[in-house]
């Protein structure tokens, strides 16, 4: 395969029909960094309808063009019509790149699509950096339980194809070009070719303990915790802080905790004001998912990782910590 | 009869790893191997099938010869058959050319109509195996998967609910339909003695590159596979920052909070 014949970093737009999931936003922020260097056009890739204000949130992302897609398969994502849609697409287009949100369903087709023709695909990579004697992307996350970082390219085939969490990217937009190319394309996908058929769809409770991707302060809780009965002084904290509850992956192995609720690598990436860990060593898988304003670490070895990234930290039993700090909040403010 | 076939993974026990501050490589000596362990919940739904609706359950694996071991782990929980394929031709793979292998090798065995799979493995983790293995067997895909609520053999159907972000979605779909399974409702199996006897006597299907007729040897390995790993490096640390060491738990906190006020 000539590489220099396929051209162009593409961004996949996740909607629901009403809003732009935000990974994607956060995706063409960061493959507009990439393009600048290779000299790569920008492309989002939208499919089925969505209102035109939702699209100018991409348009001021700095792409250089859009591939709009209409015709029928699109309105519920299933996995047929989004693979056979990407399969044709990049055997029409030859784009170089085709980066996807990792989100349950951009995690469902793209290593689909990539298997139909035949490419590589990489998923949860911490940072991607644009190699200029290679011309590859340099997908680095990682590996063997945080101890190293590795280094995943796709040398040989086009396009390179790799999902991104929500959350790993900043949504910093850089504005609009002057020019956007933007292109339609009608796909229809035959509905009988569909083989799931939705019976119901149950939106779970909005449930704001839950939602730790938006919290500004986190009291994180990891494999130091003795028990599950320990948690209830770490849940009076994070409510006197006006915070949430979060874990590492330990304590959802544990079944103390839900899976919603762990930071990190193949987990939910979290930005606070203020993040307060207590008994995390600090892997690398953990801490890629901590942009904190303020970083606070409690831990009793005083050669834990965790310390390296922390501003503030006191080595010491987290229990008595929590307790302390529980005490000294009380008597503030009475 | 349902036909189901569980994939299975051996994988190192990743926390026991440790790095060689000479070479900064990974030291995998020593470091048990075991099974995935959302693979165990894989199995169980399997078996959960199979005691409801019967059937008969094979499980796959591609791996060194030593990955018998999960296979015989498995088989004692009460699956009925197993293939390991093993070669070296196989080794060094990534998503693209293990599934490959994976679906050459069980395609020469039989047709199955369940294909159950793990949400991701702790290793590779890229959670990429299930949706390609069913590109490959050319079967409906529910990733995700967290409960299966009917299976209608006659149909060729089941339904099956789907765990999404913040919302499940209760879906009918058309067999042969590949599975990858969050654990919720499926806890691992625990083998009994006999079934730990059992499984010792059963025969392993072992299948190399030669034992597949039509396999294209460029397709497979690492030649096979176009994701390659060029460099690892140790994780820049930043420099530790302040400890707070007061001399007592409630000085020290007493600092933090104002620390934190700031
Ligand atoms: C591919 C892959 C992806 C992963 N993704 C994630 C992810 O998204 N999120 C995640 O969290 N992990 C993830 N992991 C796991 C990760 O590598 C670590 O194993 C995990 O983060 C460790 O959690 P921990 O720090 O809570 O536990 P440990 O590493 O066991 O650390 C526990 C710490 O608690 C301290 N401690 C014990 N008792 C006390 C006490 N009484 N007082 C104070 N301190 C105490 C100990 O000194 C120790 O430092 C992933 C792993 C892999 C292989
Ligand atoms: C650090 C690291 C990073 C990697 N990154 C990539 C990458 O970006 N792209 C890529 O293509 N490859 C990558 N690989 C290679 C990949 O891990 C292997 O191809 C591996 O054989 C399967 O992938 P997985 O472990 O990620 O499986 P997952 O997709 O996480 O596994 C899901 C399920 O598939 C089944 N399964 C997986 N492997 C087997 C098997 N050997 N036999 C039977 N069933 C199986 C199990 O049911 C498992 O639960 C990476 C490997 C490592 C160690």
């Amino acid at each position: 395969m000539d590489k220099t014949n396929y051209k162009h970093m593409w961004v996949y737009v996740e909607h629901d029909g009403t809003v732009i999931h935000p990974v994607s936003l956060e995706l063409c922020c960061e493959v507009r960094k990439l393009c600048d260097q290779s000299g790569d056009k920008l492309i989002a890739v939208i499919a089925g309808e969505i209102p035109n204000t939702e699209v100018d949130k991409i348009r001021d992302c700095g792409v250089d063009g859009i591939i709009d897609v209409s015709g029928t398969g699109y309105e519920r994502y299933n996995t047929e019509a989004y693979t056979n849609l990407f399969a044709e697409l990049c055997v029409k287009y030859k784009p170089s790149a085709v980066f996807v949100g990792g989100t349950t369903n951009g995690r469902d087709f793209a290593p689909r699509f990539a298997a139909r023709i035949e490419t590589g695909c990489t998923s949860d990579a911490t940072e991607v950096v644009y190699n200029p004697e290679t011309t590859d992307i340099e997908f680095i996350e990682p590996a063997s339980g945080g101890k190293i970082m590795a280094v995943i390219t796709i040398p040989t085939l086009r396009p390179q194809v790799g999902t991104i969490r929500p959350g790993t990217f900043k949504y910093i937009p850089t504005g609009r070009k002057a020019v956007i190319e933007e292109v339609r394309e009608a796909i229809d996908f035959p509905l009988e070719e569909i083989r799931t058929k939705l019976l119901s769809h149950e939106q779970a409770a909005y449930d704001p303990e839950m939602d730790i991707a938006n919290a500004e302060v986190i009291i994180c809780v990891g494999d130091g915790l003795s028990d599950e009965r320990a948690l209830s002084r770490y849940r009076e904290l994070a409510k006197m802080l006006g915070g949430k509850i979060a874990c590492t992956r330990p304590l959802y192995d544990r079944e103390i905790l839900s899976y919603k609720l762990q930071v990190g690598q193949s987990g939910v990436m979290i930005k606070p004001k203020l993040y307060i860990g207590f008994g995390i060593s600090g892997a690398v898988n953990h801490v890629a998912g901590v942009d904190a304003e303020k970083f606070i670490a409690v831990n009793k070895d005083p050669d834990a990782p965790i310390f390296h990234y922390s501003d503030y930290s006191i080595v010491g039993d987290m229990d008595e910590v929590c307790d302390a700090m529980i005490e000294a909040l009380k008597a503030k403010a009475v | 009869m349902l036909k189901l076939l569980v994939c299975i993974k051996q994988v190192p026990d990743v926390d026991q790893m440790t790095i060689d501050p000479e070479t900064g490589k990974i030291n995998r000596i020593g470091v048990p191997s075991i099974l995935n362990p959302l693979d165990a919940n894989a199995v169980a739904a399997a078996l959960n099938v199979k005691e409801t609706y019967g059937g008969e359950i094979t499980l796959i694996t591609m791996g060194p010869p030593s990955a018998e071991a999960v296979l015989r782990e498995c088989l004692a929980v009460g699956a009925d058959h197993a293939i390991l394929v093993t070669d070296r031709a196989f080794g060094n793979a990534d998503t693209l050319a293990t599934s490959y292998a994976i679906v050459s090798a069980a395609k020469q065995i039989d047709h199955y109509d369940l294909i159950f799979c793990g949400k991701e493995t702790i290793d590779g983790a890229t959670g990429q195996m299930g949706a390609q293995l069913a590109e490959r067997f050319d079967a409906a895909q529910i990733t995700s998967a967290c409960l299966i609520h009917t299976v209608d053999e006659a149909n060729g159907t089941l339904v099956v609910e789907r765990e999404l972000e913040n919302s499940t979605e209760t879906l009918e779909v058309a067999m042969p339909c590949l599975l990858t399974m969050e654990k919720t409702h499926y806890p691992a199996r625990m083998p009994s003695l006999k079934g730990k006897m059992a499984a010792k006597k059963k025969v392993i299907t072992t299948m190399t590159s030669a034992d597949i007729p039509d396999l294209d040897c460029d397709r497979i390995g690492d030649s096979g596979s176009p994701t390659k790993v060029p460099r690892t490096f140790p994780p820049v640390m930043p420099e530790p920052g302040i400890v707070i060491d007061e001399g007592s738990v409630t000085a020290s906190v007493a600092k933090l909070l104002t620390f934190i006020a700031e």
